[in-house]
């Protein structure tokens, strides 16, 4: 792997944290982000109307998106060809222009068909400790000895 | 109490094809300004021919924005009225590049009810795969969407 800047395979413990980092999807990220998803606006995720019409608060940020945000948060971490697998579940809305925590614990190391893997149980959180979306993800790491 | 669900399960078994989509720079470069990417293997075509790519890497979540372009049937389940996305998985088989053109194939993976603190709901799952030119599998997506009474 060439300029790995991220950890190394040895440098993982069962137990260790990762972030949380903070990011926002602000009213433009997700109106941009519609536009380029094809998703005819205005819809639940840019209106204010439409979302209570929905039942929502206010408008929200996408699955799709929310995964985008919590994959560039792991990729930022170990490197842009690391994220095997992010598997996601969407527990609460999530909303725009509020602080998106996430995070990540590791819960395995182990060595798979030649890759050295790494797992963690995923977690994006609001400020107030809202769980707005959970899940696992697979990332393969350098080994320091390669 | 075990729920009799009805579901069209003629379904399962068969493919549901879109594509070509064309994987263009400018298709990378808008998504990565949608959501603040800045990692130059992303970004910088001169540090992906650096790391040995043809062109810069795809964000390993770019390819779920393409499986609204499958056109899927209605699987006629007999449960619930409000349905939502309830999850998604990607897992990354192969780098995706600009350049690249990918088909799409969806098919009906499962269908299953859960039953938690808020009542019962059944979840319905399907599965992409996206294939490159070279008929290389780069990607899998599956999405999961919940119905509820």
């Amino acid at each position: 792997m060439p300029d790995h800047n991220g950890p190394f395979f040895e440098d993982i413990d069962l137990g260790d944290e990762i972030g949380p980092i903070e990011l926002v999807a602000t009213d433009d990220n997700v109106a941009n982000f519609c536009a380029l998803w094809g998703n005819p606006m205005p819809n639940r995720f840019t209106s204010q109307e439409i979302a209570e019409k929905s039942g929502l608060p206010g408008p929200i940020v996408p699955g799709v998106m929310s995964m985008a945000i919590m994959s560039q948060a792991l990729t930022d971490w170990a490197g842009p060809e690391a994220l095997k697998d992010l598997d996601l579940v969407f527990r609460q809305p999530v909303p725009h222009n509020k602080p998106l925590l996430v995070s990540a614990t590791i819960t395995d190391t182990r060595e798979e068909d030649g890759e050295n893997l790494i797992e963690c149980d995923v977690l994006m959180m609001g400020e107030a400790g809202e769980r707005y979306v959970g899940g696992t993800a697979i990332i393969a790491l350098p080994s320091n000895s390669e | 109490m075990t729920m009799e669900l009805e579901y069209n399960r003629d379904l399962y078994g068969v493919e549901h094809e879109a594509g070509p989509f064309e994987i263009t720079p400018e298709l990378i470069q808008t998504f990565n300004r949608s959501i603040g990417e800045t990692n130059a293997m992303f970004t910088d075509h001169a540090t992906a021919q650096a790391a040995g790519y043809s062109g810069v890497l795809a964000p390993p979540t770019l390819v779920t924005m393409l499986v609204r372009n499958v056109e899927l049937p209605d699987i006629e389940l007999n449960f619930g009225v409000v349905r939502f996305h309830a999850g998604q998985r990607v897992q990354s088989r192969a780098p995706i590049v600009a350049g690249d053109s990918l088909m799409a194939s969806s098919h009906l993976k499962e269908v299953y009810p859960k039953t938690g603190r808020s009542g019962t709901m059944v979840f319905t799952v399907w599965e992409t795969t996206f294939t490159n030119q070279d008929g290389l599998v780069v990607a899998d997506v599956q999405e999961s969407y919940a119905s509820r009474e």
